[in-house]
């Protein structure tokens, strides 16, 4: 084992920081070589009840449960959907893990991951903010709420009833940072499997555009989370292989 | 006499958090949204403690903590990395430039004070009683 992931073991387990879950960052060395073999994905994922049953919900986007599924192994996933399946589950679990932590720890709220269909659409305004990345990887992490949703996190994080917010820029930072967090700890995994890249400043505001730029080249993931009344959804377009 | 307390971090959420945590505490907080700031800050106020981010506009947290700890008035001051970077390379780094402790966002206020608790003294403020 190389002298620094010794001794980044060593401080990890000094300053209690958690690792990436091994499948994950094994999946995301993986899909970051553009010649990695199909079958050793397979096994990676296989090994992962979790992001096996993601990838199968992915690739049955029309399946309201397993029982409707015409896909049923990772293995058959991956034949028809090609790697690019396997690089945005690999994208969006970090994005996930590290959302669904941040309102554990923060707003002491069970975020569940749902299936898409599951929540109602946003409509009209909405918050939005956005994070774009460059460098071995580009692409964008886009963050999608309502107003009300985007209230009810800013006084939960800051630990206020929803009336003591002073104003919406206050709603706004709130939403901007729960989206840092996301997208640092999803930076973090994309950099230790060997894809360096640097974040830009968020962009955070009101709107009612609801296109998503596709990173060409790449694919886009679309995630759905539910808590109580709070409903987020979270988008990440992503091509590791541009250069 | 009340600790004084740097929050370096671009987000007002964060300083917010950060200063809550802290109001328990005989602590005089102080704040800055980037590393520029946060220099100007330490220079003048000689902070008991550092909380500082990595990612920030106009300077971020890795060259303003090379900045500290070139300068012979300020290498001494402890700092705490709050962060949601924990990636192997960043940490290496930050280790290596010299920080007391690192803590990764997201994070529990408790979390935050048994860090600090461990660079500096804290005292809890008096409960004021009613007359």
């Amino acid at each position: 084992m190389p002298p620094d992931i010794n001794q980044y073991k060593e401080l990890a387990r000094r300053y209690g920081i958690a690792a990436t879950p091994e499948s994950v960052s094994r999946l995301t060395q993986l899909v970051a070589r553009q010649d990695s073999c199909v079958d050793e994905i397979v096994r990676v994922i296989e090994k992962d009840p979790a992001l096996s049953a993601r990838l199968l919900r992915v690739a049955n986007p029309r399946a309201a449960d397993e029982s409707e599924y015409t896909v049923g192994t990772v293995d058959e996933a991956l034949m028809r959907n090609g790697i690019g399946c396997a690089l945005l589950l690999a994208m969006g679990t970090p994005l996930s893990l590290a959302l669904v932590k941040t309102f554990q720890t923060m707003l002491s709220l069970k975020l569940d991951s749902v299936d898409l269909h599951q929540l109602d659409s946003l409509s009209g305004p909405h918050m939005r903010g956005s994070i774009g990345f460059s460098g071995k990887v580009v692409g964008h992490v886009f963050l999608r709420m309502s107003f009300a949703t985007a209230k009810a996190i800013a006084a939960g994080i800051l630990g206020l009833s929803e009336t003591e917010l002073k104003d919406v820029d206050e709603i706004r930072d709130a939403s901007g940072e729960l989206l840092n967090i996301m997208t640092g700890n999803f930076k973090s995994n994309l950099c230790d499997a060997g894809l360096d890249c640097k974040l830009q400043p968020p962009k955070v505001g009101m709107t009612e555009d609801y296109s998503t730029p596709i990173e060409p080249g790449g694919g886009l993931e679309r995630l759905a989370f539910k808590a109580g009344k709070i409903e987020i959804f979270v988008e990440v377009t992503a091509n590791p292989w541009s250069d | 006499m009340a600790i004084k307390i740097l929050s370096v971090d671009d987000s007002r959420t964060i300083r917010l958090i950060v200063g809550k945590a802290f109001r328990p505490y005989e602590v005089t907080l102080l704040e800055a949204a980037n590393g520029e700031e946060g220099l100007a800050v330490a220079a003048r106020e000689k902070p008991d403690l550092i909380i500082l981010d990595v990612t920030m506009p106009v300077m971020d947290g890795v060259t303003m903590l090379t900045k500290l700890k070139e300068d012979p008035a300020l290498k001494g001051i402890p700092v705490i990395m709050l962060t949601a970077e924990s990636g192997r390379e960043n940490v290496l780094q930050i280790a290596r430039l010299g920080v007391r402790d690192y803590l990764v966002k997201p994070f529990k206020e408790d979390q935050l004070i048994e860090k600090a608790g461990r660079c500096v003294t804290l005292e809890k403020r008096p409960v004021a009683t009613p007359a």
